[in-house]
């Protein structure tokens, strides 16, 4: 098994009166046990605008499970975003700089990770932390 | 305007060949600026002792504008392996498009469009009660 460990840290010393220094970190482990997640796929690419791009795809094998997915809007024009969707709903907005972590459900086949970049092409890093995947036969 | 950042590490030394070691800084901005946010629901605490789904955030009851540039962090507090919080975006009385599942200890950052019906969604795997931890960056 693999040590994989993700940390959050915000801070702020002037949002509120009183300065905000919020620290977690999660170790990464499969579902409902403490065994870690093994597999993972990291990726840089480039997001066309006009449409959404299915970034992971659900699938059975996913489904239900621990994974835990990172996606980094790499652009620096402030004005451009990345509409981020699973399956037909745009959560949230991902303007040029932002990160996201959150775990993948991944109920259905329909259930996907879609990007839609609005206001110009846009770079995203994203890794999926998993337990394993079913590869497509050839 | 005030300075919000948010640093995010994945480090692992044995998820593969090579060392793994992701950070990332971003400062909270609104939407399309480099101005920072300047609203918070600050950090609340809440006890759930049920499995029945429910709203965690309502859009009705806050005033994140829709659409924009909110982030949510949501971290379930429990020690317990096993002992997970479902979360989802819509109405928690219908069928939400569900996220993922937050297992005891996992915590999770994700932009909010916050459009009216699109609230924040939570379901535990029991009625055992757990902690959750949840705070709102919103303009």
């Amino acid at each position: 098994m693999a040590t994989t460990t993700a940390t959050i840290t915000l801070t702020s010393s002037d949002l509120l009166t009183d300065s905000l220094a919020l620290s977690a970190t999660a170790t990464l482990n499969k579902v409902g046990t403490t065994t870690g997640l093994d597999s993972i796929q990291y990726e840089r690419l480039e997001v066309a605008t006009g449409d959404v791009y299915d970034m992971i795809d659900a699938t059975a094998a996913g489904a239900n499970k621990a994974n835990k997915i990172y996606i980094a809007n790499k652009a620096t024009n402030a004005a451009h975003y990345i509409d981020v969707y699973i399956a037909a709903l745009a959560i949230g907005r991902l303007y040029a700089g932002d990160w996201a972590f959150f775990p993948l459900e991944a109920a259905a086949a329909t259930q996907d990770v879609g990007l839609e970049a609005i206001g110009g092409a846009q770079v995203v890093e994203f890794a999926l932390i998993h337990e394993g995947k079913t590869l497509v036969a050839s | 305007m005030a300075t919000t950042t948010a640093t995010i590490t994945i480090t692992s030394a044995d998820i593969a060949d090579n060392s793994l070691s992701i950070s990332n800084t971003m400062t909270l901005t609104t939407a399309g600026t480099g101005t920072g946010i300047t609203e918070t629901t600050g950090l609340a605490r809440k006890k759930i002792a049920s499995a029945t789904e429910v709203d965690l955030i309502t859009v009705a009851n806050t005033d994140v504008t829709a659409a924009k540039s909110a982030k949510v962090f949501i971290r379930n507090t429990s020690t317990a392996a096993d002992k997970w919080a479902l979360i989802g975006v819509g109405e928690a009385t219908a069928t939400p498009i569900y996220i993922g599942r937050l297992y005891g200890g996992d915590w999770m950052l994700i932009p909010w469009d916050a459009n009216a019906n699109e609230d924040i969604t939570i379901k535990m795997n029991d009625a055992t009660e757990t902690i959750i931890e949840y705070m709102v960056f919103f303009e």
